[in-house]
C-alpha cells in the first residue's frame, strides 16, 4: 500500500462522502414524512388512500432500489419527465426507504395496547389528540432502533448510485481502479469512508435508543 | 439493554482500532526507500501472478478457456438476439477456443473491471476491445493489436460539437468510467465536467435522453452510434493519438502471451481479421473504415 496514493485520492473520497451524506440526509428526510404520512394513514384507516399506502410498500419493498432508480432515470425522460441524477437518487432513497419507515413506524403504533386508545377516547380526546398526545410519543420511541436500522441500510443502498452516473464512495473507487489501477489503495479508503460514515451513526444510535427507552409509560 | 449498548461501542471502537493498525503497518511499509519499495513490488506482483494466472498447457488441460468480452458493446462485443455472444472480439475468440482445442467460457466484463479480472485470475484473456495504453501495460501484458482506434466525441445535430473549446462551463460530457476517453479527458481537459456511467449500455440511454451535451468514446463507438441513430454527429471524429487494440493476459503470463502473438502473427497470412471485419463489423461501418481499423498480423 503507496500512502502518498492515499493522500492524493483522499479529497476525491472526501466529495464522494459529502454527496453520499448530501443525498442521504434529503433522501432519509423525505422517507421519514412518507413513513409519518403512510403509517398515520394506515392507522386511521382512511380509505383509498389506505389501499395507495398499501401498494406503495408493496411496490418498493419487492423492488430492489437499482431497479427504482434505473426506471426514474433513464425511463421517465422517454415519457417526457426530466429528473437530474441527485434529485433521482433523492426521490429514489425517500420511496424506498419511505415503503420501511411506514412498516416501522406501523409497527411501533401497533405495538401500544388499545385500551390506552379506548382510555384516552373516553376521556373526551379527539381521533388526532390521542394520536398526537398519547399513541405517537410512545410508538416513536418504540421504533426508534428500527428507524436506525433504516437509516443505515438508506446511507448503504446509496451504493448503487454509481448507475445514475453519481461519484459516491462506490463510484469514485470502481472509477479510480479503471483509470489507474490502485485496486489496493482504493478498496481500503472505500472501507474506511463507510466506516467514516456509518460508524458514528450506530454509536449514537446506540446512544439515542437507550435514553429513548424512557418514552414508555403504562406497563 | 446496558450491556448491549457496552458492547456496541466496543465492537466500534475495536474496528476502528484494527484499522488504525493496519494504516500504521503500511505507512511504515511504504515510508522505507524507493529501491526496497520496488523490489517489494515485483515479489508482491510475481507473487499474485503465481497465483492469478493459468499457462497454456493448463488451459489446455482443464479443457475451458475463460474470455473476458463485451456483452453489451455491440458491434464488438455483445450478446446477439439468440442470446449468443457476437461480434469483432467474439468472432477472434471463437478462433482461439479451435486452436487451442477448448471449450471457451465467456465472461461478461465492464470497462472498469477488465484489469480486475485478470489480476485475480477470473479470465484467461480479456477481448474487450481493450486499448493499449502505458498504464494499463503496467499491470497487464497486452498481446499485438488486431484494431485501430482513435476517439471520438458524438452530439446531436442540431448542436454540433466539432471542437472541445466549444464545450460550455456548465456543460456535461458522458463518458464509460473506465475507458480511455475518461482518462484521456481527465488529464488534458481537467476542465471538463464528465458524467461517468459504469456500462455502455446507461451511458448510451443517458446520452439519449440528453443528460449530456456529447458523448466522447473510442470513435469507431461513436461512428457507430451516429450511423446507428438519426439525429447525431460526429463533430470531432479522431482525437488524441492514434491508439490499438490488442487481447492482454494477466501480467508476466509468458506462456498464454507468445501463444496469442503467434496466432495473430500465423492468422494475417490468412487475412483473418479482414474476414473478421467482413463478417462483424462491414454492416455498421461499411468497407470504408476496413483499412483503417483492421490490423492485420500485428502489424
Amino acid at each position: 500500500m503507496n500512502t502518498d496514493i492515499l493522500i492524493e485520492y483522499l479529497p476525491l473520497y472526501k466529495d464522494a462522502l459529502f454527496l453520499t451524506l448530501r443525498i442521504g440526509w434529503q433522501g432519509i428526510f423525505l422517507a421519514f414524512v412518507i413513513g409519518l404520512i403512510g403509517s398515520a394513514i394506515l392507522h386511521f384507516k382512511i380509505p383509498v388512500l389506505k389501499s395507495i399506502v398499501g401498494v406503495h410498500i408493496e411496490l418498493f419493498r419487492n423492488t430492489p432500489l437499482l431497479v427504482q432508480l434505473f426506471f426514474i432515470y433513464f425511463a421517465l425522460p422517454k415519457v417526457g419527465i426530466q429528473v437530474t441524477a441527485e434529485t433521482c437518487g433523492k426521490l429514489g432513497l425517500g420511496l424506498l426507504g419511505g415503503a420501511y419507515m411506514i412498516e416501522t413506524f406501523r409497527s411501533g403504533l401497533e405495538a401500544i395496547p388499545t385500551i390506552q386508545t379506548e382510555s384516552a377516547l373516553s376521556l373526551g380526546m379527539n381521533d388526532f389528540q390521542t394520536l398526537w398526545h398519547v399513541i405517537l410519543p410512545q410508538a416513536v420511541s418504540i421504533s426508534v432502533p428500527g428507524l436506525l436500522a433504516n437509516v443505515i441500510f438508506l446511507l448503504k443502498e446509496t451504493s448503487v448510485f454509481s448507475t445514475i452516473s453519481l461519484m459516491d464512495l462506490m463510484f469514485t473507487a470502481k472509477d479510480l481502479i479503471g483509470m489507474y489501477a490502485k485496486t489496493i489503495e482504493c478498496l481500503f479508503l472505500l472501507v474506511v469512508f463507510y466506516l467514516i460514515m456509518l460508524l458514528p451513526i450506530s454509536i449514537i444510535g446506540a446512544i439515542v435508543e437507550r435514553r429513548m427507552r424512557y418514552g414508555q409509560f403504562g406497563d | 439493554m446496558k450491556n448491549n449498548f457496552v458492547k456496541r461501542i466496543t465492537s466500534g471502537l475495536l474496528v476502528t482500532g484494527l484499522l488504525a493498525a493496519s494504516l500504521t503497518a503500511c505507512g511504515s511499509s511504504a515510508s522505507t526507500s524507493e529501491v526496497a519499495e520496488e523490489k517489494e513490488g515485483k515479489v508482491e506482483a510475481a507473487a499474485d501472478a503465481d497465483a492469478g494466472f493459468r499457462t497454456v498447457d493448463e488451459i489446455k488441460e482443464s479443457g475451458t478457456i475463460n474470455i473476458g468480452v463485451f456483452s453489451d458493446k455491440s458491434p464488438f462485443g455483445y450478446v446477439d438476439e439468440n442470446g449468443e455472444y457476437a461480434g469483432y472480439d467474439v468472432y477472434f475468440a471463437e478462433r482461439i477456443g479451435k486452436d487451442l482445442g477448448v471449450d471457451i467460457n465467456y465472461v461478461s466484463t465492464e470497462a472498469a473491471n477488465r484489469i480486475e479480472y485478470l489480476q485475480t485470475g477470473k479470465v484467461d484473456i480479456i477481448l474487450a476491445n481493450f486499448t493499449v495504453t502505458e498504464e494499463r501495460a503496467q499491470e497487464v501484458d497486452f498481446a499485438l493489436p488486431y484494431m485501430n482506434v482513435a476517439l471520438g466525441v458524438v452530439s446531436p445535430s442540431d448542436a454540433v460539437i466539432e471542437s472541445l473549446d466549444d464545450i460550455g462551463a456548465d456543460d456535461q460530457v458522458i463518458v464509460i468510467s473506465g475507458t480511455t476517453a475518461e482518462t484521456y479527458l481527465t488529464k488534458n481537459y481537467p476542465d471538463i465536467k464528465l458524467q461517468k456511467y459504469d456500462a455502455y449500455a446507461e451511458a448510451k440511454t443517458a446520452f439519449e435522453n440528453g443528460n449530456g451535451v456529447a458523448w466522447a468514446n473510442d470513435n469507431t463507438e461513436v461512428i457507430a452510434f451516429a450511423i446507428e441513430n438519426e439525429g447525431y454527429e460526429v463533430g470531432i471524429p479522431s482525437l488524441g493519438d492514434q491508439d490499438t487494440i490488442a487481447p492482454a493476459v494477466t501480467k508476466g503470463n509468458e506462456s498464454l502471451l507468445n501463444w496469442l502473438n503467434d496466432e495473430i502473427e500465423s492468422l494475417g497470412s490468412e487475412n483473418f481479421f479482414h474476414a473478421d471485419y467482413e463478417e462483424t463489423l462491414l454492416d455498421t461501418y461499411g468497407a470504408d473504415y476496413e483499412d483503417t481499423l483492421v490490423v492485420e498480423g500485428g502489424k
